[in-house]
């Protein structure tokens, strides 16, 4: 029933698949439980999506340039443990730039073996998410770190503050994937990720500096860690030395379910936003339903796989594979 | 392996500690879980070096698994290789070490396990256990949360990873205790944390939407605990809201001196280490040892924290 009225709804419709399983998850969460459509809970989901949102956006540029980046989640380990360690050692306003800037530098290793010397990013990112998890181990000793004056510092504004009544991390977040969409949709560098991504001997036919566009989606990467890690450590103001374990394939989750191609060249931001939401509120939907925890991996990896395949099928305007 | 062959290699086990029994000194290896993973395992490690370099008839070598069971098999043998008069490990996995286990039994050497306990299978290979009591711990929670509410309200708890020895058994004794000492208690919901604050602080702002009235929450580690706190203030509900924990972190004493966090129960990375070495060098001595060792984790609270040091982890 949904095919028809995917397919009656014509190519527009039949783009937004992720969009259309959207709603209808929406809905029928709504009807469940009572609190899932109050403002309070909305809010609490765009708040709590705001780390994995922000990393999935990066993370998406990279996809989109025909690369994974499986790193992100013991970079997000390591710039949180960096800048909540160096907060109270050389305060806030030192912390961030000295943080932001060593996690670029391992956006550059990543961007450098990667794009520079072209080897496996899969190889080349599973390996920096065990290296850079050896790296926070051995800068911090094994040790939790915490900022000790939590109500005092300004650092708390970028997880637990609010503007206009919109909490800090949705601001980021929002602003973040606003710019990368413009970046992507409408700029040079967009179109030259694209095209990298989606034939990457054509793209060095056309003149595209391959090497260097490829660097840069690291980089990007790398930046938007930093920035989630910003709102993690200001969220929780510690950081234990595995904080973002696992993160790395939540954010890849965001991007399949945005209907990202793993192969590379097309892709949109504001599709991964929705599948962070998606994923955010299915999570948070299963427990104010009150079912246990198990049920909660269970559903998010079938929607995952039903939404991708609604996406594929509304592309291809039927269910099933024409070839058998 | 023959049989003649192991009956020499027992032997030969046997001379290796009569040999260090006549040098006065004893050699034991460690294999520890993965050091350097969290604080305490850090401190652990710490802990155990220092308390071995205390001793002068003890001589230690001390390895680590880094988290890999394969790698901590190996390490099992290597200690059996150097026949050590003992060998003291923190299994990666209880039910994957039990053969390794019984190698060393079968070589002669006494295995001491330390911190979290081997699988029952192997139980009757091991020396002894030396460790904290999960479910005794799971219980004092209980009886605070019951203390603290007075015997009635609605509590929430928050568990450790799924699958894990310490959180099942922390949740275990916990339930178990709270619904016969505190029928009055009902816990709303219990849903996992895995160990993390942002998750548990996740977790924790989803249960304050589904329910109206939350009285308390139980965490199956402090620093869990504090992730439930944070979200407890923000929405501007903590007051009157009982937290009590497990694992005292440094967090969580702050948290209890600042009044917002009720208790927790009180384990010591060192104490866990030093009670690992005296089990085995009680074993050595040929003193009669218990297979089960639980060192002391006393309850923590607002009213006694002054009696500890506040945790290094």
């Amino acid at each position: 029933m949904l095919m028809t009225r995917l397919k009656a709804g014509g190519p527009a419709i039949a783009k937004q698949g992720i969009l259309v399983a959207f709603i209808v998850f929406m809905i029928a969460f709504s009807l469940m439980s009572d609190r899932f459509l109050s403002a309070d809970n909305i809010m609490s989901v765009f708040r709590q999506s705001a780390i994995i949102g922000v990393m999935a956006i990066g993370a998406t540029i990279v996809v989109i340039g025909g690369n994974l980046d499986l790193s992100v989640g013991s970079m997000l380990s390591f710039a949180t443990v960096l800048v909540v360690d160096l907060h109270d050692k050389i305060g806030p306003e030192l912390a961030i730039p000295v943080m932001v800037l060593a996690t670029l530098c391992l956006g550059a290793i990543n961007g450098f073996l990667i794009g520079i010397l072209r080897l496996n990013s899969l190889i080349v990112t599973l390996g920096m998410l065990s290296a850079i998890q050896g790296l926070v181990l051995i800068y911090s000793g094994g040790q939790n770190v915490d900022i000790v004056d939590q109500r005092g510092t300004w650092f708390a504004i970028f997880g637990r503050g609010a503007v206009f009544g919109i909490a800090t991390p949705i601001i980021i977040f929002g602003t973040l994937a606003l710019i990368f969409h413009i970046i992507m949709t409408t700029m040079p560098f967009g179109r030259r990720v694209h095209a990298v991504g989606g034939n990457p001997t054509a793209s060095v036919f056309s003149g595209i500096p391959r090497s260097r566009v490829v660097f840069m989606t690291y980089l990007i990467s790398a930046l938007c860690v930093a920035i989630a890690a910003i709102i993690l450590g200001s969220r929780v103001m510690g950081s234990q030395n595995n904080v973002g374990q696992g993160y790395e394939l939540q954010v890849l989750a965001a991007v399949i379910l945005g209907g990202t191609s793993l192969l590379g060249g097309s892709g949109s931001i504001l599709r991964t936003v929705l599948g962070v939401l998606m994923l955010a509120f299915i999570q948070n939907g299963l427990i104010l339903m009150g079912q246990p925890y198990y049920t909660q991996w269970l559903v998010t990896w079938v929607v995952i796989i039903v939404a991708v395949w609604l996406d594929v099928a509304a592309k291809r305007g039927r269910l099933f594979s024409p070839i058998a | 392996m023959t049989k003649t062959m192991k009956l020499l290699l027992a032997s030969c086990g046997t001379f290796a500690l009569v040999g260090a029994a006549a040098a006065d000194t004893v050699r034991i290896g460690i294999t520890q879980n993965n050091v350097g993973i969290d604080s305490y395992q850090t401190t652990y490690e710490q802990a155990f070096i220092a308390a071995a370099e205390a001793n002068p008839d003890v001589e230690v070598i001390v390895l680590d698994a880094g988290g890999d069971v394969a790698r901590q098999i190996s390490q099992m043998q290597d200690l059996i290789q150097q026949r050590v008069d003992a060998i003291i490990i923190w299994p990666t996995d209880g039910q994957a070490l039990v053969p390794a286990v019984r190698n060393a039994h079968r070589e002669g050497i006494p295995v001491v396990v330390t911190n979290s306990n081997i699988a029952e299978a192997g139980m009757e290979f091991i020396a002894a256990f030396s460790g904290p009591n999960n479910i005794q711990q799971g219980i004092y929670s209980a009886e605070m949360m019951c203390d603290a509410l007075g015997g009635e309200g609605q509590i929430v708890q928050i568990t450790g990873m799924p699958g894990y020895t310490t959180a099942i058994e922390r949740q275990r004794g916990f339930d178990e205790r709270l619904a016969e000492l505190c029928p009055g208690v009902t816990q709303l919901d219990i849903q996992p944390g895995d160990w993390n604050r942002e998750r548990a602080q996740r977790t924790m702002e989803t249960l304050l939407t589904r329910f109206d009235q939350i009285d308390g929450v139980y965490s199956g580690d402090d620093n869990m605990g504090v992730g439930a706190l944070n979200a407890a203030l923000a929405a501007g509900r903590a007051e009157g809201m009982v937290f009590i924990g497990a694992t005292n972190f440094a967090v969580g004493y702050d948290a209890m001196g600042r009044g917002e966090y009720w208790g927790s129960v009180y384990q010591s990375p060192v104490d866990d280490a030093r009670a690992a070495l005296q089990t085995a060098l009680d074993v050595l001595a040929g003193e009669d040892v218990p297979k089960l060792n639980y060192f002391d984790t006393p309850k923590i609270t607002q009213e006694n924290m002054h009696e500890f040091d506040r945790p290094v982890f």
